[in-house]
């Protein structure tokens, strides 16, 4: 709150100057009075809003609600009206002109867009390439903490799974499927020709690119195909993502504030036990069990309800965000100007995400022949991520009701229960009270360019961009006890600091000449990347206080240190050749020419090509005369590109030096090489269709792909008895990299926009997009039985990648007949387990599996593929109406078909389990005599009173293997999210005139306002960053809903 | 003018394009060496067999195998239900595929086995000719010495499993056949041979000798002895063992440490009597170091007062073995009611015990060390694998052999020898069980004893599963020279063992990685 304080009063500031500024501005207009009414060409509707300035002269007013307008001016004047959305028109002002009618003519929609295409723009209607684009205002509908966040939905061809709910935290997002496997699947992110080098798990679930405010973003540009990615060659096998900042423009200085105020709450809880429920449920167990009774526990029903856990450790969170923006420009310098401020807290206690960041562009055209530009963005992110460090989520839902927060004594509650089978667990809100771990990370992204024109058709432009990000870490973990248990490591208090500069030196010459309807544009050019990286961290134990917690005040005697550098680069040439022949036919060609540091000597260089067609059928002469038809393409593209993204250095055994015994130091063998890793190939298919149709109203994109990768660069989980890991295995070698085998990505992206109602005072449009993605693994090189395991996943030929594999659940033992229909588990020797109560045997309530391959016995041969975590579609849904001053915009986006496995039941509808239960537990499998009389340990004369339950019984034995991996905790995932309600007021002209601000908007937001889904877990979106292990929901930081009241000022046009 | 100014911009650029040497791409890590560009002196392949003995190769095997299976499995204690139902499983011998303690040793003795296949490798790869070939080879044995000792470890446990020799041969062929238990064992020979020829008499304190690897290879021979014998023992394979562990006895100049309790402290690490231990480093975090410590019956003899998670408890059948006159070893191993150590958490006048839990292992906190570095995860003693003591045990039963008693003059010198160090009276004839029960008192929470019954169970399976179903697994409390056993029993049912009890079973994540581990072992020589 402190920061929120410092921060309103330069914004206040900046305020009160514009105002002034444009006070003064209007003061010296003294000639005649010109009014007049500008309509809609095509319509003849009045048109509100636009602008209309003196050419040359800084006099301008804006046309009230009736198009009407006034300005002072004088004969001979010229009169420059620009609106949004219509063409720029000039009226010289005559001399007997007092009343004018201005006819202004809309542009045609999207198609005269420039899109940016790499290393380049171009017009939308000649694009040969998949790219589909989203604007910097419709992005932001949805109040994103970050942009990757926005996309989910909007654009069609990209599936983005959140990983982590926590404030800024990480978002998968994959482009046409699931292609490459090593570490990232991410796409490459270039921000106004910054490259960021690929994202991977940066662990406690954050996110790279957090530090960009979406505030400052103009439009992003997302290039799908292989004919739009194949320039940006090595990278770009995943797509592209393009950012593209505001700028500055010819224009008068605008100023403009975006600020929005929030809060946010966890939408769903999940159903823990109160404390009369689980006294209950301990007293029938040992009851069973012959021990373990609670005298505390003795009377249940006199119990309240005890402590809920979740309500302590989540909370109704604020967030803010303020945004201001200055930008204009002259002929020769145009500039652009914003501050940004992001404050959210997170839901769970200790968990927070702040953005200050400052941006600066600059365009200057310093001679006739050479202009020059910077982009500079700096940032500081502030993260307090101690809540998913500690595990606080998991440890709220581990401690039982009987547990108070705190005791009376002031020391924090935990497990006091001296019954060695009673786990203790950690105070989740100490935890995230006490415990320190904070991120800070300054960023600066570059980008200085000089553009050189040779001759009106040939210019050279010579871009230097960095991206320089230096972070830092503090940590301090006071040793505490909760009940019986004290944390075993004593009070430590950690610093680290880390920097990663990546700069790219760019050379490119560009050939623009137009022969009449003809058009070549040849573009050539030279690239390097360079990154270099540096890391420190460094800490002590045993501190006098928890108030003084640096380094140094600890013992010395305990410091540790740790540090390392790092270095890679790539280097690249490469070549376009666009031609338009008639304005009816389109080609591309691209060549690129990639080095990479990654590979051995021998295989370092690959190339990367690509060629597209479109034709745009609505210029051809049998479409000219219908009318419906306003835009129609068909584009034809198919490149081959390559894929680097491996860490460095895998190709030969890297030691690394551990502590040792017997020499102080030795060499550990940290990988497993393979000398002959080398580039990964995707060929790439995509054939697409784009139209407008009924004057405009109507348009969509329908983008058919195949993707198929070659020399699949894995990291590949090996059988333990290679000694490699691809997790985390202390004394394991590093998995290497292979090119394994073959996947394919098919799939379609369907985008729909439709105006359905427009007229004076109502406009209502819709946009969907459907995203369907089929992958399958071709090939994984070692033979038909070749398999990746990685937990639970597996991974094998002909079926998608990272499927969930495991036992077909069938029910609990309930009847006598049970036993005799179903195969037991068997021991080491293969013999099946006894039918016993006793131990050691398998029991009425235990859990029956399938035995699928008919051997009698249930052993590992028995387990099968139980689905995919991929989804099967992925869609966006939107509406937005306006009515008069009033616009709605409401937003849905889903999932269909995918599964996740729900992780936290199985241990916590688990009767043996010791933490806390979730009341599904209560609903045990409770097993009578058929006789009461007779001997309860003969196998006839015992049933289960409530066969269908799924839960095991209270018996203390699980020879059975209950919480084996079956299907029953494995969930369909597919979910319709109301992802965004906004709804928006802008105020009308002539009130704002008045105080001399051109336009403000009031809104009112609900993001994640509601979740239709059948999944039972906190929240069924359940993102990854690993595809071979996808799909597991141990406890997630869940997206919360939030709601929010913003405003948009801007003081003028 | 203009002209000028338009070119030398470009030109400018130019230059920095054909600043991007060749070289440019070449970025060899700069915290890391490269195996390519190591092995390049005696000094530099002893520092990669020096990883071999301890820190994260070795981990997983230590803390989630060598005494889970050597003590707790073979009943001579747990830390009861705290770990779960993996840990009961071990105690109740009722294993099963996904049992994470079985899981975790099979990696932990193939990561072992990864790291010393890419040492060896490696040094024949990268050792320049002018490294003197005896020193070469001497880097080589120590690496196949551990590797020896872990496929024997793997064969004792599971019988018959996969043999990786180059685990790069993987990335082509990742599915792997078991191989049958006899070529195991002999490639295991095969291996601690080649070590018994190539490793020195002597080195600095803590590295293999020859001697180890004798030493290692009659226990190796004597448990082959067994195999498939029913009744009676190879003798062949009798008298190698017998002829390496006589070896050891008589040539090698190393004698008994003189006071067994010491032997224990992190002081008397590495001394003579100890033939290959493994060599721990105090302050190495998580994954790296010695844990054994944490089985410490309560956080005031840890250091910095924490991790005392669970104290190992012996039972009450480990209780029966010691006599009153084996108090030495008894005190040594663990602690009961009222005993006193000055030396634990001396600073406070030591740690007097108050109830039963294990001892050896157990060394106090970092100022009883004077190790400041040393945490719950790594405390800096060197826990022996392989002593004289096992070895002089090793010479008697290899002379005992096929028979149930003897009372061979040699077997009786080196049997009575260990008795006497711990200050027991000697015996006139040894028998099978006399010997058995030594072996279990002197090595008690050293890892052996499951050893000693799957050896047993090679060639008399009958009186192996006697033994573990004779067991009284319950804990006891100790008061006023009276130690009564829990009424309630074992804190877990202990299910009778079974034939293939002594047959661990493949980890079932193994399993579904690769179905071929299911099918029938093959030949591999």
């Amino acid at each position: 709150m402190q920061q929120a304080k410092t921060i309103r009063l330069p914004l206040l500031l900046l305020w009160s100057t514009g105002l002034f500024l444009l006070a003064g501005n209007n003061a010296f207009a003294q000639t005649t009075k010109i009014s007049g009414k500008i309509i809609n060409e095509r319509t003849s509707a009045p048109t509100p809003s636009a602008t209309i300035t003196i050419k040359n002269t800084r006099r301008f007013t804006v046309a009230d609600e009736a198009g009407r307008f006034t300005i002072d001016a004088s004969a001979g004047d010229v009169l420059v009206i620009t609106m949004v959305g219509y063409l720029r028109k000039e009226v010289v002002v005559g001399k007997n002109n007092v009343i004018l009618q201005i006819k202004l003519a809309e542009t045609s929609a999207k198609l005269d867009d420039v899109v940016v295409i790499g290393y380049g723009r171009a017009k939308r209607k000649d694009l040969t390439g998949g790219i589909s684009s989203i604007s910097g205002e419709e992005l932001r509908k949805s109040q994103p903490t970050t942009f990757d966040q926005a996309l989910q939905g909007k654009v069609a061809g990209v599936m983005v799974q959140q990983i982590s709910g926590q404030p800024g935290g990480g978002v998968s997002i994959q482009i046409h499927g699931v292609s490459s496997i090593s570490g990232s699947n991410s796409p490459l992110y270039v921000i106004d020709g910054v490259i960021i080098p690929p994202t991977n798990d940066p662990g406690n679930g954050a996110n790279p690119l957090n530090a960009i405010n979406p505030s400052e973003i103009e439009s992003i540009d997302v290039l799908k195909d292989a004919s739009a990615t194949a320039i940006y060659g090595s990278q770009a096998t995943n797509g592209v993502i393009v950012i593209t900042t505001k700028r500055g423009s010819v224009a008068p200085p605008q100023i403009s504030y975006d600020g929005y105020y929030g809060y946010q709450q966890l939408p769903k809880r999940l159903p823990t036990v109160n404390l009369q429920q689980l006294a209950t449920f301990l007293n029938e167990r040992a009851a069973v069990w012959g021990f373990d009774d609670r005298p505390e526990f003795a009377n249940a029903k006199y119990l309240g309800t005890g402590t809920n856990w979740q309500n302590e450790l989540f909370r109704t969170a604020p967030m803010q965000n303020h945004s201001l923006t200055i930008n204009g420009g002259d002929a020769r310098t145009q500039y652009l100007f914003s501050l940004g401020y992001f404050d959210q807290n997170g839901i769970a206690l200790g968990s927070e995400f702040k953005r200050y960041s400052v941006r600066l562009n600059l365009d200057n055209k310093t001679t006739d022949w050479l202009k020059i530009g910077t982009s500079l963005q700096f940032a500081n992110v502030v993260e307090n991520v101690n809540s998913s460090s500690a595990g606080v989520i998991g440890s709220s839902l581990w401690l039982t009701p009987d547990i108070p927060v705190k005791n009376v004594d002031g020391t924090w509650g935990g497990v006091t229960n001296s019954s060695g089978w009673v786990q203790p667990v950690v105070n989740p809100v100490a935890m995230a009270l006490i415990n320190k771990n904070m991120n800070y990370r300054y960023q600066l992204f570059g980008n200085a360019y000089a553009e050189i024109n040779f001759t009106k058709a040939l210019s050279l432009r010579n871009e230097v961009s960095g991206n320089f990000d230096f972070s830092s870490n503090e940590g301090f973990q006071p040793q505490t006890t909760f009940g019986k248990y004290t944390t075993p490591n004593p009070t430590i208090s950690s610093y680290s600091s880390g920097q990663n500069i990546y700069t790219v030196i760019r050379n490119y010459l560009t050939y623009n000449k137009s022969f009449g309807k003809n058009n070549l544009n040849v573009l050539l050019g030279h690239e390097s990347n360079m990154s270099k990286s540096a890391n420190a961290f460094a800490s002590r134990s045993d501190f006098p206080s928890a108030n003084v917690q640096s380094i140094s005040s600890g013992d010395p005697s305990t410091a540790r240190n740790n540090g390392g550098y790092g270095a890679g680069a790539s280097e690249s040439y490469f070549g376009r050749i666009n031609f338009s022949w008639i304005d009816k036919y389109l080609f591309t060609f691209n060549l690129r020419n990639d080095g990479s540091d990654k590979f051995p000597t021998d295989k370092r260089w690959a190339t990367s090509t690509s060629g597209a067609f479109a034709w745009k059928i609505n210029n051809e002469q049998f479409l000219q005369t219908v009318q419906a038809i306003n835009e129609l393409k068909l584009r034809l593209g198919y490149g081959l590109t390559n894929n680097q993204n491996i860490p460095a250095n895998t190709y030969v055994t890297q030691l690394t030096t551990v502590a040792n015994g017997l020499s102080g130091t030795a060499q550990f063998q940290s990988n497993l090489p393979n000398p002959n890793v080398k580039w990964e190939q995707t060929k790439n298919g995509n054939i697409g269709l784009d139209g407008t149709f009924f004057n405009w109203r109507l348009n969509f994109s329908i983008d058919v792909y195949d993707r198929k990768t070659d020399g699949l660069l894995l990291k590949v989980p090996y059988p333990a008895y290679s000694g490699t890991t691809t997790n985390y295995s202390p004394g394991a070698m590093q998995a290497p990299y292979v090119n394994v085998g073959s996947m394919s990505n098919k799939g379609i992206d369907i985008r729909v926009g439709t105006t359905n109602i427009k007229n004076k005072n109502f406009s209502w449009k819709t946009d969907i997009t459907v995203s369907r993605n089929i992958n399958k693994v071709l090939n994984l090189g070692a033979g038909d039985d070749a398999s990746l395991v990685s937990g639970n996943s597996k991974t094998v030929v002909g079926q998608p990648i990272g499927s969930f594999y495991g036992y077909i659940y069938d029910g609990i033992f309930a009847t006598a007949d049970d036993f005799k229909s179903h195969a037991l588990p068997a021991d080491q020797s293969g013999t099946p387990r006894p039918i016993a109560n006793a131990f050691g045997g398998i029991w009425y309530g235990d859990r029956m599996f399938k035995d699928l391959n008919g051997d009698g016995i249930i052993d590992t041969r028995d387990q099968t593929f139980l689905g995919s975590p991929q989804p099967k579609f992925q869609f966006g849904f939107n509406n937005s109406f306006n009515y008069k001053g009033f616009d709605l915009n409401i937003f849905f986006s889903g999932n269909v078909g995918n599964k996740v496995y729900n992780q936290l039941p199985v241990n916590q509808m688990n009767p043996l389990n010791n933490t806390n239960y979730f009341t599904g537990v209560l609903n045990y499998a409770k097993t009578a005599l058929v006789n009461p009389a007779g001997d309860r340990n003969d196998v006839n004369n015992v049933y289960v009173t409530n066969p269908h339950t799924t839960i095991v019984s209270l018996r203390n034995d699980n020879t059975n293997e209950n919480g084996r991996f079956t299907n029953l905790f494995l969930e369909d995932a597919s979910f319709i999210r109301c992802k965004n309600v906004t709804i928006g007021y802008n105020l009308p002209q002539n009130i704002l005139a008045k105080a001399h601000i051109y336009s403000l908007r009031l809104y009112a937001n609900v993001s994640n306002a509601f979740t239709i889904t059948k999944y039972t877990g906190m929240d069924p979106e359940v993102g990854s960053w690993n595809p071979l292990e996808a799909g597991y929901d141990g406890g997630y930081y869940p997206q919360s809903r939030v709601f929010t009241v913003g405003v948009n000022v801007k003081l003028t046009k | 003018m203009k002209l000028i100014n338009k070119l030398l911009i470009p030109l400018l650029l130019l230059v920095a394009v054909a600043g991007c040497k060749k070289s440019f791409l070449d970025r060899p890590s700069q915290s890391q060496i490269a195996s390519n560009n190591f092995y390049q002196s005696a000094k530099e392949m002893r520092l990669a067999t020096a990883s071999l003995y301890g820190g994260p190769s070795v981990w997983q095997w230590h803390s989630n195998g060598f005494l889970q299976f050597g003590d707790v499995l073979s009943g001579n204690g747990t830390t009861g239900q705290y770990q779960g139902t993996n840990n009961n499983e071990l105690f109740a011998v009722n294993l099963s595929a996904s049992n994470g303690f079985v899981k975790s040793a099979w990696t932990g003795l193939y990561n072992l086995i990864g790291q010393c296949n890419s040492t060896i490798l490696g040094i024949q790869q990268y050792a320049p000719p002018t490294v003197p070939a005896a020193e070469k080879n001497a880097a080589i044995a120590e690496a196949k010495f551990i590797r020896g000792y872990a496929y024997f470890n793997l064969v004792l446990h599971w019988g018959a499993v996969p043999i990786v020799e180059d685990n790069s041969k993987l990335i082509d062929q990742p599915l792997l056949n078991r191989i049958i238990v006899s070529d195991v064992y002999k490639f295991v020979t095969n291996d601690l041979t080649y070590a018994v020829q190539n490793l020195p008499v002597t080195d600095v304190a803590g590295r293999v000798t020859t001697w180890s690897a004798q030493g290692m290879l009659s226990k190796v021979y004597l448990t082959m002895a067994g195999l498939g014998g029913n009744g009676t023992r190879n003798q062949a394979y009798l008298d190698s063992a017998k002829k390496y562990a006589g070896n050891v006895c008589k040539n090698s100049g190393k004698t008994l440490f003189p006071n067994y309790y010491d032997l224990f402290k992190a002081q008397n690490n590495d001394v003579p009597e100890v033939l290959f231990a493994f060599q721990w480093q105090a302050g190495t975090g998580y994954g790296n170091g010695n844990t054994f410590n944490n089985y410490a019956p309560t956080n005031t003899i840890m250091p910095k007062k924490g991790g005392a998670w669970a104290s190992m408890k012996p039972t009450y059948d480990l209780y029966l073995l010691y006599s009153g006159k084996d108090s030495v070893r008894r005190k040594a191993t663990f602690m009961m009611n009222g005993d006193h150590f000055p030396e634990l958490d001396a600073a406070n006048g030591g740690y007097t015990a108050t109830g039963s839990s294990m001892k050896k292992h157990v060394i106090g906190n970092d100022i009883d060390n004077s190790s400041p570095l040393m945490d719950l995860w790594s405390s800096p003693e060197h826990d022996a694998v392989l002593r004289l003591a096992d070895v002089y045990l090793i010479y008697a039963e290899a002379i005992m052999g096929s028979n149930t008693t003897t009372s061979d003059p040699d077997a009786l010198l080196y049997y009575n020898k260990v008795r006497t160090r711990a200050g027991v009276d000697p015996l006139s004839t040894i028998t099978l069980d006399t010997l058995l029960s030594e072996r279990r008192i002197e090595f008690a929470f050293e890892g052996i004893f499951w050893s000693d019954l799957v050896r047993l169970s090679y060639w008399k399976p009958a009186k192996a599963l006697a033994i573990v179903n004779a067991q009284n697994r319950a804990f006891f409390n100790y008061a006023a020279g009276v130690a009564t056993p829990d009424a309630n029993g074992p804190v877990v049912v202990v299910l009778p063992a079974t034939a293939s009890s002594f047959t661990l079973q493949i980890p079932a994540t193994e399993l579904t990685a690769n179905q071929k581990l299911a099918e029938a072992p093959v030949k591999y020589y």
